[in-house]
């Protein structure tokens, strides 16, 4: 919490407290706040040209509601509001990062194929355990759900772990 | 409809990349114990908000979804996702807020993210009955082991304020 005021970031305890403020209007709303969910309403909507039949009998597509939900208008403003405070802030955004440069220099293609295997094992399991770090995590944690809690805390441990092995040993 | 949760949930995406959890520099800073902030704003966020339900059911308005712990399947998709959010520094929520404010390598861990989606859809008939419902122990809360909300939700602000206090003690205070 000891943030430097120079950073371009906001403070840590005023920003949980907006975030807790939204999070607990969506629950009055519309239920607990989920994005990995849009990840399925997202493909149903496509399948749903291209493979009709298939869909209508995969359970998986059965349970989560198509493009037209709320958890669609959800990650879409997820979106929006990124677009909106990316434009507003100070910092550029880079498409490889730095500490990634630092480990593998700047190629962006290595960098593409990382975040895609990344962005493939998060999705697989998400969709395993029902839920991500908000569905699951943040959502269940809410709601005094043990396997919110646990799930956080694996994912934390696992994340360390991986971040050790990916960036190396940092002084 | 559709505005209210346009609205809200623009907030929600605004209030993420203003601390920092769509930079995926920031995010594996984090990972690796040198920055402390996105860790400490889930813990805190999560604090807050769980206060805030709770006032809320007092009002009688109650829309929570527990979801089930399996012992066998939540582990294994937790090391999953520990390891591609290790990876790659985006969780499925940061990646379409990522996407917005600019970065590629999130439009990567999008398409990734929905192939990933596609193939558990698609296996999920199989995976299911396997993996996670021979150890289902059920839709378990603090309160259920407890055997009082109010206690429930003591030992949740203990853990995690003391969860924030930890972070803070252990991890480095770099300024990125």
């Amino acid at each position: 919490m000891n943030q430097d005021n120079k950073s371009p970031y906001w403070q840590v305890l005023p920003a949980a407290i907006a975030l807790a403020g939204i999070i607990v209007y969506i629950f009055a709303t519309f239920g607990p706040p989920a994005s990995s969910s849009g990840f399925v309403s997202t493909l149903k909507g496509f399948l749903n040209y291209f493979a009709p039949d298939y869909i209508s009998n995969k359970e998986h597509y059965l349970m989560i509601p198509g493009p037209g939900s709320w958890l669609m208008s959800f990650v879409i403003g997820m979106a929006i509001g990124g677009f909106i405070g990316g434009r507003t802030f100070s910092k550029k955004v880079e498409d490889v990062p730095k500490v990634w440069v630092d480990r593998f220099g700047d190629s962006r293609p290595k960098r593409y194929a990382a975040t895609f295997l990344g962005g493939f094992l998060i999705l697989f399991s998400s969709r395993m355990a029902g839920g991500c770090t908000l569905g699951l995590f943040i959502s269940g944690s809410t709601q005094l759900a043990l396997s919110g809690i646990y799930f956080g805390a694996v994912i934390f441990a696992a994340a360390m772990l991986t971040s050790r092995l990916v960036y190396g040993q940092q002084k | 409809m559709f505005f209210l949760v346009f609205f809200q949930v623009f907030f929600f995406g605004f209030i993420i990349q203003r601390i920092g959890a769509t930079n995926p520099h920031k995010m594996a800073k984090a990972h690796l114990m040198k920055d402390p902030a996105i860790p400490q704003f889930m813990l805190l966020a999560i604090v807050f908000s769980a206060i805030g339900l709770f006032g809320l059911q007092a009002t009688g308005i109650d829309k929570t979804v527990i979801l089930p712990t399996s012992l066998v399947a939540t582990s294994l998709a937790a090391i999953i996702f520990g390891m591609g959010w290790g990876l790659a520094g985006y969780c499925p929520g940061t990646c379409w807020a990522a996407m917005g404010e600019g970065r590629m390598d999130a439009v990567f861990a999008f398409f990734g993210g929905l192939l990933g989606t596609a193939i558990f859809a698609h296996f999920h008939e199989w995976i299911i009955p396997r993996l996670y419902m021979p150890t289902n122990i059920g839709r378990l809360t603090l309160a259920d082991i407890a055997g009082n909300k109010y206690i429930g939700l003591i030992i949740l602000l203990i853990l995690f304020i003391g969860g924030v206090w930890t972070i803070n003690k252990y991890w480095g205070h770099e300024k990125n």
